[in-house]
């Protein structure tokens, strides 16, 4: 039985008639054409599809659209604000922090919500937070070094505008 | 080494399509969404041998939404296969026809309207077997008497090569103790050598398959147009073998399948054949005339497509006192599965990727491909290399440690020097590797830590790759197109997978034409677009693809200057380009602009609009037509030219191990990477980590398990693979030997380093506890096993 659900993702509002057994995966990808987030794996061992519900990182292939109404949903889609970049996707491309990009959304999803609850993360919390994260090409220390220098460059404009 | 001052190479270039794929739209294969899309699933085998008595179907076609629903037997034997010559026959079908080989085959297959459907129709499809005495074990495969995994291959279409003009007729190939294939290279004299060799000693490893676990699972999207065109978006490493296999079982030309570009969301080697389910989507769409997508799970991807080539090692080497090598006898078994796909040349690989690394004059490599009742394997970064280089490098450390040698100083001494020629005409023009291993061996401080501390252990490895063969489709070319904004259009076929290629594609066309990488659009992986491509496999990319891509920018270069030369009446020699411009060299203020000089040749020249063509083959001499043949490298007999240029590289590892848990610490791993002119710094350095990370995951947690022909860890919480948690120390070390036939200095640099790193951290670990695994990986419970073991002696 489809119910009516209301979607909030990226500040915006979704009215949608789904079943109660699909995935918040499936919904972002299928029903509202946001295919940044990727399933990779579909049990939540490997980050592709991370979203931020609340600004908590979720593996969005095991959780269902129905349970995250009314909450707030954040996809890489929603982070470009105009035309400038989110500072975490500015040090990925200067850092190479990427190769295929397949994880790169995951990854840059997971990291924002460790920058939003800790501003001067060290490495050790970098890897931490990116272990359930798996990326095949990097070898992840391009990644880790471009988290922390946005970690800087966010650190450094907050100071400037406070 | 030539010193040469360039602008554009050689420099870390950032990607500039890395917004696309920072911003979540870059599109790979599982994003395209067509109107009208259909959904395909694959009913799979549940048995790994067993008759196919009868399948119904009907319960199945009668669901809502289902759309069609097919059997083996309705497509027949269409064979395909990644490897397809005359002796080597290919021995795939897209389903099943009358029975099935391993778990996980393809049986049956439907298209609905969703996926939910389509999975749920495969649950009404009722199949009867009559299950078949079964073998897993190759050596037992082997006997007189063990169950057949096939029996004729009978071919039914020409081979690649036929169709290139090979004069050889494909015949069909009786499979005899199910060996489906041999090499036999010999050289030198080896019953005497090991006569007059002072210590001998041989070894035998086993190595296990291992997944490539891209980040992309495999997809395909297949639009067939009632014009008879069929549009195909794939998840793969070069279009020209997909789209040779989609017109030849399919029956379309191949000029009317365009595989589009696509992002692939990563391959290392477990994209580059042909799939069943590539053909399943486009059957359906052709008869359907609707688009079909269809998505491999992950649990399909781990226990459905080939993971990495399981092979049994034996290697005996003689030696003088001194630690020179003079005689190496290698066996290779290599357990391919269900099908034989890769093997052939894999097993040429075996003695021909290690065969720059060191001088030993006589050698012989005896190696079979054998048919078992398990999943079939295929190419993974480094292609075979990786099995070898930990054999032979476990197996050169036991032989120092026989003889008290130090294990730098003994591999210093045996390897090849730079310009030698080897046993098959090839020669080592560019040649860095005694210099990479001083680097590693130095840079992790070998002389001050060998043997220093307990459970502490140091180890080496070294290895080497192609840089692309004479293997089809053969040559690569590209277009550069001056447009009259001043803009240049490059043409390529080069897949982006990850590799950085579409950057370092720019970055040779910038550095030839001196202008900004920013004003150079690039056209890669479409096959309607693009020219005839080698693809991006046996690291050929940079090596043959990016020399054709030079050839064409330097071909449009000629044809400006010598425009520019009539417009600003100066000669040739008098002009540069600068920054988009053609200056005088005396007098700066005489010159014309790129986008002049293009709409000076369409109004004066009789609408010249500049094109500029480039190709390139790996071996220029080598070549079959009719019948003719030319230097052609022989699989079977390791005869023939391979290669223009190697890529080399060493590594060093440092670990600690806990002893009473088997675990395993690493502490640093070196990597010195001898891939001539690193184009983009930043993209091969990427690549040294990759390969370095790879290797980690390689010795101490990866290994696609098997028991009766089941895979038992077909997912990524069972199969671990590196994580950010698992990352020590790299330092990775570009050791530039400039190689005299590669654009700007360029080879291979994506495959070699994994093979080395993976025989540095195993010598390290054995190292460490004194003795020795000779399997991969070295899980805890192993050590810890081993290191009793050699307490009890």
């Amino acid at each position: 039985m489809k119910r009516r659900t209301v979607l909030r993702v990226n500040g915006e509002d979704h009215e949608l008639l789904i079943k109660p057994n699909r995935t918040l995966l499936e919904v972002l990808r299928h029903d509202l054409h946001l295919t940044g987030a990727k399933e990779a794996c579909g049990i939540g061992a490997c980050g592709a599809c991370t979203v931020l519900v609340n600004g908590s990182p979720v593996n969005s292939c095991i959780t269902l659209a129905v349970d995250v109404e009314g909450k707030e949903i954040e996809t890489i889609e929603g982070l470009v604000q105009g035309d400038h970049l989110h500072p975490l996707q500015k040090t990925f491309i200067d850092h190479h922090a990427f190769q295929c990009g397949f994880c790169t959304p995951g990854m840059i999803m997971t990291a924002k919500a460790l920058l939003q609850r800790n501003t001067v993360p060290t490495e050790e919390e970098v890897k931490k937070a990116l272990s359930g994260n798996l990326c095949r090409c990097t070898g992840y220390i391009n990644i880790i070094h471009a988290i922390l220098r946005a970690a800087e460059e966010i650190r450094k404009s907050r100071d400037a505008h406070d | 080494m030539p010193m040469i001052d360039f602008k554009h190479v050689k420099k870390g270039v950032r990607r500039p399509d890395g917004e696309l794929i920072v911003t979540g739209r870059a599109q790979y294969t599982v994003d395209i969404e067509l109107p009208g899309m259909l959904y395909a699933k694959i009913l799979r085998s549940p048995y790994p041998h067993a008759r196919i008595k009868d399948i119904k179907i009907e319960r199945a076609e009668e669901i809502p939404g289902v759309k069609m629903v097919v059997t083996g037997k309705d497509i027949g034997c269409r064979r395909f296969s990644f490897l397809d010559t005359p002796t080597s026959p290919a021995d795939e079908t897209p389903l099943a026809v009358e029975k099935v080989r391993f778990v996980g085959e393809g049986i049956a297959a439907v298209a609905a309207v969703t996926e939910e459907i389509a999975t749920k129709a495969l649950d009404l499809i009722e199949v009867e077997y009559e299950e078949l005495p079964t073998v897993f074990d190759p050596e037992e495969a082997l006997k007189d008497g063990a169950p057949a995994v096939h029996d004729v291959i009978e071919p039914n279409t020409t081979t690649a090569w036929e169709d290139f003009g090979i004069p050889k007729k494909i015949r069909s190939y009786k499979v005899v103790n199910n060996i489906s294939n041999k090499t036999l290279i010999e050289y030198g004299d080896i019953e005497r050598a090991f006569k007059e060799a002072d210590h001998i000693r041989e070894d035998r490893f086993v190595i296990p398959a291992t997944s490539h676990v891209a980040m992309e699972p495999h997809a395909a999207v297949a639009s067939y147009q009632p014009t008879g065109k069929l549009d195909v978006w794939l998840s793969h490493m070069g279009y020209e073998h997909k789209r040779f296999w989609l017109a030849k079982l399919l029956d379309i030309p191949v000029s009317r399948v365009r595989v589009h570009k696509t992002y692939v969301g990563g391959a290392f080697g477990g994209k580059i054949s042909f799939f069943p389910y590539e053909f399943i989507a486009a059957y359906f769409s052709k008869l359907t005339l609707r688009p079909v997508k269809i998505t491999l799970s992950r649990e399909e991807v781990c226990s459905v497509c080939p993971p990495s080539r399981r092979m049994i090692v034996t290697v005996k080497t003689g030696v003088k006192h001194d630690g020179r090598i003079t005689a190496q006898d290698v066996k290779v078994i290599d357990d391919v599965g269900a099908y034989r796909s890769s093997s052939p040349t894999a097993m040429y690989l075996t003695h021909t990727f290690r065969n720059p690394i060191y001088d030993i004059p006589n050698v012989r490599h005896e190696a079979y491909g054998v048919y078992t009742n398990k999943l079939y394997t295929v190419a993974k970064r480094g292609h075979g290399m990786p099995q070898m280089s930990f054999a032979i490098e476990s197996h050169l450390d036991m032989i120092c440690e026989d003889l008290g040698l130090d294990k730098v100083e003994m591999r210093l001494k045996n390897f090849r020097k730079k310009g030698d020629l080897l046993p098959n005409g090839d020669t080592l023009r560019s040649y860095a590797l005694p210099e990479c291993l001083k680097q590693a061996a130095e840079n992790i401080g070998w002389k001050e830590k060998y043997g220093r501390k307990r459970f502490r252990g140091l180890g080496i490895g070294t290895a080497s790759m192609f840089s692309g063969g004479h293997n089809f489709p053969f040559g690569s070319a590209a277009i550069v197109r001056l447009s009259h904004d001043g803009k240049i259009i490059l043409y390529t076929g080069q897949t982006e997978f990850g590799n950085g290629v579409d950057t370092v594609m720019a970055q040779i066309v910038a550095e030839v034409l001196n202008c900004n990488i920013d004003d150079i659009i690039v056209h890669s992986g479409d096959s309607e677009v693009c020219p005839h491509d080698i693809g991006n496999w046996l690291s050929a990319g940079v090596f043959i693809s990016g020399k054709a891509v030079m050839n064409a920018a330097l071909d449009l270069k000629e044809q400006m200057i010598t425009y520019a030369e009539e417009g600003l009446r100066i000669p040739a020699d008098g002009l540069e380009m600068v920054h988009g411009w053609i200056v005088s060299r005396s007098d700066k203020t005489k010159r014309v602009s790129f986008s002049d000089i293009s709409k000076y040749a369409i109004q004066k020249a009789g609408g010249d609009p500049l094109i500029g063509k480039g190709y390139s083959k790996c071996v220029p001499e080598v070549y079959f037509w009719r019948g003719e043949f030319n230097k052609m490298a022989s699989l079977s007999s390791g005869k023939g030219r391979f290669t223009e240029a190697y890529g080399l590289a060493a590594s060093t590892a440092e670990v600690e191990v806990n002893p009473e848990t088997g675990e395993v610490k690493i502490l640093e791993i070196v990597v010195a990477d001898d891939c001539g002119t690193p184009i983009n710094v930043t993209s091969v350095e990427g690549q040294i980590l990759s390969q370095a990370v790879m290797g980690i995951g390689d010795v101490l947690f990866e290994e696609v398990v098997m028991k009766k022909g089941m895979v038992r860890n077909p997912n990524l919480l069972e199969y671990k693979i590196p994580t950010a948690g698992d990352i020590p120390k790299i330092i990775s070390i570009i050791v530039d030997s400039y190689e005299p036939r590669g654009p700007f200095g360029a080879k291979e640099v994506g495959e070699t380093a994994r093979a080395a790193v993976i025989a540095a951290i195993a010598n390290a670990i054995c190292n460490a506890i004194g003795t020795r695994l000779y399997t991969l990986p070295m899980t805890p419970d192993r050590i810890q096993k081993a290191i009793l073991e050699s307490e009890r002696k």
